[in-house]
């Protein structure tokens, strides 16, 4: 009997199999980085008339899991003691707060998967999380069931941020204002004013053109690769899906002009490659914050980040208006908190997450770090009157009138993820390997057409 | 060894013969039954779920819907699966590059000298980093603004920065580098252990028949490190077709302009969990596990029947 070969072969299938393995291997929560679990609060701390108790007939002895996204540790001393308030003013119900990061969606999906999804989550919503679940019917409904005093504390705009079959799935939590971080250093040596930082997407080109002929430099500008449809839908004014949904529609003169755009910016070498087709918005950060770029879009809490990597570039930095895209409207960019569908305690769930976003929770936020409830009412604070110090602060006074605009008119993209590698699989062939732009997206509308 | 009937209180003198031949049947097993128990549980088991998985539709958050064939038929059409294949074979190319720089090293380092035993240790290094560390490092090399384009536009070789994780054309070729500069070392230890068991006689027996350094390494040191060879053939083989850490940073989790660093086991996981076609991803696995094990099978047995006629 040939023993050596057939141990060969199983030695080599179990190499094979345990190597494939280690690839899709981490189950839920691996990465969960802090744990604070609380201390069962004393009755005495109940407070009936506590405005911020606003959910009625929470669960007695409720245990709820709670999952945030890339919170810890900086923001470990708010979110627990948001936690305590919560527990004293719901006396009885525990959280137990997981801070999970680069790898949250893969294990909130292994949690649903092994039945540990947890009662409350934050989930984002232009990442298009919520929408996802939702559909997949793993959250709660709560257009149904949070009481209508409470969502309409919400921005309507962002309460229905993540609309599915005409219902929200979340609370709107905390968000940035989308701005334009500037160098000045490089704006001087090209000749160009702050001022004159365009106002719309369609000034760009012409702006990287000057600076690279002046200065070398190349914009940082970046592609939406985990989400094309809705860059298209916003810089490019791009009806992706005719108006009942049955086709997707991405092949028009609209889109062809708004591709046509990047082919142009590429073709001229006046933007990095690396930056604008990575997935990772910290690559294109660290581009700015390393002093090589011009001008960078972000929101204004991550400048704390240049402020802390590169204080001789803080120190040059300007703020311009985001400039808007052909659409004429601004892409809502907030946190979510969303309720597991089938959670065991729903009222005290639902109260968790009416509590993390309560006014008074968020303001308390904001006051920590350049973020922007989702509450009008918390706008009412002094603080946001304020003439701001800091430049990461210079949005803040108008940070309520820009939110109000902020509209959602993405559609509900069936088979979302697979349509935008469809469309990014065209995108590059288009900039990157000179095909035509018109006939390598009326190839993508057939293939995504061909998945509905 | 004392079977365990004979120290059991009651019992007197031998074991009746069945019984003892059932003892003796047994007690190998009872002692595999642990590590057998584990490698059911945490080989065995996910591969039947795997092979399972592949003729479904499943996204992980909703329960598998059988489909049958269907994924295997998309694969055949699927020409990112065919371009990640191909990535993936012309990966096996770092394979003979790392035999030859491991045993090129090993012989240099099997050497009396002082001060030794520090490079040895020094080359061991990557082995021991962690190979997404490794990766980010040499992201920053080939970074626009990275040393490697610092260098060539200071000594005149470019005029300007290349971004080099950006071209589609590089990205492979860097990958191969980095999988190969990372596991010279582990390599060149196994190389090394195998010299040293190489007897003294036969390079003196070498050198008095005339042979120079090269010869004696050629002649000598060669056909006694080829059991070193198969072994290090096959594995670094292996861990080639698997190549993922090496692509996801480099690339940032995008695979790469126009896919151009697309592997199958980076195929596999953007399958899985960046679209969420966990059924798709699963048949993926199962045909790279085809394409390994075939590949395994004939290249152990060609080399083993070298070695023999050797």
């Amino acid at each position: 009997m040939h023993v050596r070969p057939i141990l060969s072969i199983l030695v080599l299938l179990a190499l094979v199999v345990t190597a494939c393995g280690n690839q899709g291997s981490s189950s839920a929560p691996s990465t969960a980085a802090s744990v604070a679990e609380s201390a069962a609060p004393s009755a005495s701390a109940a407070e009936s008339m506590n405005p911020e108790a606003v959910i009625h007939d929470v669960e007695e002895g409720a245990e709820l899991t709670f999952w945030t996204f890339y919170l810890s540790p900086t923001f470990d001393d708010y979110i627990k003691g948001t936690i305590d308030r919560f527990e004293a003013t719901y006396p009885g119900v525990t959280v137990k707060w997981e801070d999970h990061q680069a790898t949250f969606l893969d294990d909130y999906r292994n949690a649903i998967n092994a039945g540990t999804q947890p009662d409350v989550a934050n989930l984002s919503n232009n990442e298009g999380w919520v929408r996802e679940f939702a559909e997949a019917g793993r959250l709660l409904n709560l257009s149904e069931n949070l009481p209508q005093e409470v969502q309409d504390q919400y921005f309507p705009n962002l309460f229905m941020d993540s609309v599915v079959d005409g219902a929200s799935y979340q609370v709107p939590w905390y968000q940035a204002i989308p701005v334009e971080i500037v160098n000045t250093a490089i704006f001087d040596d090209a000749g160009v004013s702050v001022d004159d930082f365009p106002t719309s997407f369609d000034g760009i080109p012409d702006l990287c053109q000057t600076i690279k002929d002046a200065t070398g430099k190349l914009c940082d500008v970046r592609l939406t690769v985990n989400d094309y449809l809705a860059q298209m839908t916003y810089e490019g004014g791009v009806d992706v899906m005719n108006a009942d949904g049955t086709a997707f529609t991405f092949d028009s003169q609209d889109a062809v002009d708004w591709l046509q755009t990047y082919v142009d910016m590429v073709a001229a070498g006046t933007v990095d490659r690396s930056a604008l087709t990575t997935a990772d918005d910290r690559v294109a950060l660290e581009l700015f914050t390393s002093g090589q770029a011009p001008f960078y879009q972000t929101g204004p809490q991550l400048i704390r980040e240049v402020k802390d990597s590169n204080p001789d570039l803080y120190q040059q930095l300007a703020i311009a208006p985001f400039p808007v895209g052909r659409s004429g409207v601004i892409q809502p960019t907030s946190q979510g908190i969303a309720v597991k569908a089938d959670t065991q305690y729903p009222n005290a769930a639902m109260a968790l997450a009416a509590f993390f976003t309560n006014p008074i929770s968020q303001l308390e936020f904001a006051q920590q770090v350049a973020i922007y409830p989702s509450t009008p009412a918390a706008y009412d604070d002094p603080f946001f009157s304020e003439t701001p110090e800091l430049v990461e602060d210079s949005a803040r006074p108008l940070a309520h009138d820009l939110i109000e605009q902020e509209q959602n008119i993405l559609p509900s993209i069936p088979n979302k993820a697979d349509v935008n590698d469809i469309v990014r699989q065209a995108v590059e062939q288009a900039i990157f390997n000179g095909a035509d732009p018109q006939q390598v997206l009326s190839d993508a509308v057939a293939q995504a057409n061909a998945l509905l | 060894m004392v079977a365990l009937g004979r120290l059991l209180p009651g019992r007197r003198g031998r074991l009746a013969p069945t019984e003892a031949r059932h003892g003796s049947r047994l007690t190998p097993y009872l002692f595999l039954a642990p590590a057998l128990i584990l490698v059911a549980i945490f080989v065995f088991y996910p591969i039947a779920s795997v092979i399972y998985y592949s003729f479904t539709d499943y996204d992980i958050i909703t329960p598998a819907e059988w489909t049958g064939l269907d994924n295997y038929a998309r694969l055949l059409g699927d020409p990112t699966f065919w371009k990640a294949l191909t990535n993936s074979i012309i990966y096996l190319i770092a394979t003979p590059i790392l035999i030859v720089l491991s045993i090129t090293l090993a012989i240099v380092v099997n050497r009396q000298l002082r001060g030794i035993h520090i490079f040895r240790a020094l080359y061991y290094v990557p082995a021991v980093s962690g190979s997404i560390a490794i990766g980010i490092s040499w992201r920053w090399l080939f970074d626009r603004n990275g040393f490697i384009n610092s260098l060539l536009v200071s000594i005149g070789i470019l005029k300007e920065p290349v971004a080099w994780l950006a071209e589609p054309d590089f990205i492979l070729p860097i990958a191969i580098m980095l999988t190969v500069w990372a596991g010279i070392g582990y390599y060149a230890v196994i190389f090394l252990a195998g010299l040293q068991n190489v007897p003294e006689e036969l390079y003196d027996a070498a050198e008095i028949d005339g042979a120079n350094s090269f010869q004696k390494h050629w002649h000598v040191s060669l056909p006694a490190l080829r059991p070193q060879i198969v072994f290090v053939a096959v594995i670094s083989s292996l861990a080639a077709l698997k190549v993922f850490d090496e692509i996801y940073v480099l690339t940032n989790r995008t695979g790469g302009i126009l896919d151009a660093g697309v592997t199958v086991v980076f195929y596999l996981w953007r399958q899985a969990f960046v679209l969420s076609n966990a059924g798709y991803a699963s048949a993926i696995a199962i045909a790279l596990l085809v394409v390994t094990l075939a590949f395994s099978i004939v290249y152990v047995r060609t080399l083993e029947r070298r070695l023999e006629t050797d």
